[in-house]
């Protein structure tokens, strides 16, 4: 009886726990983000240990140098009136570090700058809105150019937002080692959704996207890297976000299964609660479990012939050596500590810590002879309404 | 340039809307800032008064009113959403919760002290009835000549959770607005704490009969003893039943906490209707409640 009377008060202009209309920012945003983000994997010796044939170390750490990226993002949310808005954002990062050439072997040393841009213009219209977007990034070797169109709807109740999106992306590559010379990956996404508020304490999403490119999708950097020149990913996400009155908190629960004709296919559970703590203060830890099957042409690593690079297999069209191409599960565990200063001002500060290996995943036993793979993310950010 | 952080202070800022004392609860920073929050909270609250007003000519619903009987009057949106909502309440309550049944007013007249004659009442019941509204293409036609609705069933409750709405648009996360015993709540005190809100004991103005601990969502209170009269030892009070036009006799007061404001308010109001199978109502609907029955028997959600 009470949903009852609860769903019948959502066709009025109120507002109650997690449900929002959208309507045009009435103030305008700037943000600053700093991004430190850390990789680290043991030394190659320890991963050959799991077949048994650690009997030295060649002189490397324990933990080998890997890739560390420093980045600052701003953001800027302009409303131009009760129907418009602007926003852009300008994102540097530096990268500097090493990756494996092969597998987790051979690290080859890499320093490069990237600069984004990402730019949008909403529209606001009394029943949902309309947004383009173009983005454009660029780094020594990579150039990245995309267009997008957001178009939502929102029931008369505004109960349920369908959304449709599509995006074009067009790149060139350029690798400083020149494998190749004027590559392009072309590819073009299409996305539909709906978000519905079910009770007044529940809103529930489902995402379906399809992404369809061609191109140069290999990794020059790579030792028997050969990838297709054609990718097809399909994506389903659900998320349920529950907000309980008693403790003041939210649970955001989310489900993504992602499939591509590479053949991977991959769960993603997420799972994470806001809690408001008081005098502007919340915490929002969070837990996120991936895990992926490896891609059909995926070399898996020879123990016999450690720690050199296996052939590919004789006649093979397509290979790689990627570790991301490999079969893994994914644990992140993360952080989120919000204030809010005052009326203006927010500052938060995230951390996150993300660990990966082959036994990890799922179902199956995951690809061997990988060295775990972990990463550190840090985040501290400001945002300032005016 | 980030301010220097002040610490959050709780100001409470009074007004007065819709014949009653209001106060828009809030922390913030400085003085200054809480008042023009506040402004913003207490001009949305008289805006639906003004718009909804059964008392002056020119709102809304005196438009409505003036062409029952006679043709259909177009709505705007925040208004026909009220009435969609009105509707499923007359639904839900099986023709009890009905916002045509004002016109009784004229029957009773609680200066008079007087019971008004079954005749008397007979002669308005046949232009109650919310089912005999003609509502279509986003207008409302009231059929009969002297028919009358009005939003005082859920209006001053709509007006806390809209006021509230505005405050939290603008950032408010602690404080609540509370028109008349009527509140929505926007968070915590800034350390943390819920608020604690006393409800009145319906025979002691001056007393309360519990404290209750609340940072979220909206709670309202019906009771016999707002407007009423008493007559060789039987209260009767304003809510009065659409179907019999008799004052309701179970309950002396019903406080509902749920999500919104409005949703207590018609809760709590529907159960006054019930009368008796008021309890069961309450309990189905999962809401906490604090209820006094017309012997002073307290019931709480179980």
């Amino acid at each position: 009886m009470g949903a009852a009377l609860l769903s019948a008060a959502m066709a009025l202009p109120i507002v109650v726990g997690t449900a929002h209309a959208e309507s045009a920012p009435e103030k305008g945003t700037l943000s600053f983000k700093y991004l430190n983000y850390k990789e680290s994997q043991q030394t190659s010796s320890d991963a050959i240990a799991e077949y048994g044939r650690a009997d030295s170390k060649s002189g490397a750490s324990a933990y080998d140098e890997r890739i560390l990226v420093k980045a600052t993002s701003s953001s800027l949310v302009v409303p131009l009136n009760s129907e418009w808005s602007m926003s852009g954002t300008l994102i540097t990062d530096s990268i500097s570090g090493a990756s494996p050439a092969y597998h987790t072997q051979a690290l080859s040393y890499l320093k490069d700058f990237r600069r984004a841009v990402d730019t949008s213009l909403t529209r606001y219209l009394p029943n949902g809105t309309l947004s383009v977007g173009m983005s454009h990034s660029g780094e020594n070797d990579y150039v990245s150019r995309a267009t997008s169109l957001l178009a939502t709807r929102s029931s008369e109740n505004r109960n349920t937002t369908w959304t449709a999106g599509i995006a074009i992306n067009r790149d060139q590559i350029n690798p400083a080692n020149q494998v190749v010379l004027n590559e392009t990956k072309r590819s073009n996404e299409v996305l539909l959704g709906v978000t519905q508020v079910v009770t007044m304490n529940d809103i529930v999403l489902f995402n379906l996207g399809y992404y369809k490119g061609h191109g140069y999708f290999s990794d020059p950097y790579k030792i028997y890297d050969e990838r297709p020149r054609e990718r097809a990913q399909q994506k389903f996400q659900t998320r349920w976000n529950h907000y309980f009155n008693d403790l003041n908190g939210t649970s955001r629960l989310a489900y993504r299964y992602y499939t591509d004709n590479w053949g991977i296919r991959s769960h993603t559970l997420d799972a994470e609660w806001v809690q408001q703590i008081g005098n502007g203060w919340s915490a929002a830890p969070a837990v996120r479990y991936y895990s992926q099957t490896a891609a059909k042409f995926y070399v898996e690593v020879d123990p016999s012939i450690l720690p050199f690079p296996p052939s590919p297999p004789a006649n093979a069209k397509y290979f790689s050596e990627d570790q991301r191409m490999s079969a893994f599960g994914g644990l992140t565990l993360g952080m989120k500590l919000t204030k809010q200063l005052n009326l203006d001002t927010k500052v938060d500060v995230k951390l996150e810590q993300y660990g990966q290996k082959g036994v990890w995943i799922l179902s199956g036993t995951g690809s061997k002879g990988l060295a775990p793979f972990y990463a550190r993310n840090l985040q501290v950010g400001i945002t300032r309404s005016f | 340039m980030v301010p220097k952080a002040m610490p959050l202070q709780i100001h409470r800022l009074q007004f007065k809307a819709m014949g009653s004392a209001c106060e828009v609860v809030l922390a913030s920073h400085t003085k200054k800032e809480a008042e023009s929050l506040a402004k913003l909270a207490i001009d949305e609250v008289l805006r639906i008064e003004r718009k909804y007003s059964r008392y002056t000519t020119d709102s809304v619903i005196a438009k409505i009113n003036q062409q029952a009987g006679y043709a259909p009057v177009a709505c705007d949106d925040e208004t026909w959403a009220l009435f969609e909502f009105a509707s499923q309440l007359f639904d839900k309550s099986d023709g009890l919760f009905d916002i045509t049944s004002g016109v009784l007013r004229q029957a009773w007249d609680f200066k008079k002290l007087e019971v008004p004659s079954s005749q008397k009442l007979e002669a308005f019941l046949p232009l109650i009835g919310w089912q005999k509204v003609v509502l279509q293409d986003q207008s409302i036609a009231l059929p009969l000549p002297g028919m009358e609705v009005d939003l005082g069933g859920f209006g001053k409750e709509y007006a806390a959770d809209r006021a509230a709405q505005v405050l939290k648009q603008n950032g408010v996360t602690s404080g609540y607005v509370n028109l008349a015993g009527d509140m929505r709540f926007l968070g915590p005190k800034p350390s943390g704490e819920h608020w604690m809100i006393g409800i009145q004991d319906p025979r002691q103005s001056d007393q309360v009969v519990a404290t209750l601990p609340l940072s979220q969502g909206g709670l309202a209170t019906s009771g016999d003893y707002e407007r009423y009269f008493e007559l060789n030892g039987q209260r009767y009070c304003h809510v009065l039943n659409p179907k019999t036009g008799l004052s309701v006799q179970h309950w002396r007061t019903v406080s509902v906490t749920s999500p919104a404001s409005v949703v207590s308010g018609c809760t709590s109001t529907m159960t006054m209707l019930k009368e008796a199978d008021g309890l069961a109502f309450l309990q189905a609907t999962g809401f906490d409640f604090l209820a006094i029955d017309h012997t002073g028997t307290v019931h709480v959600r179980q």
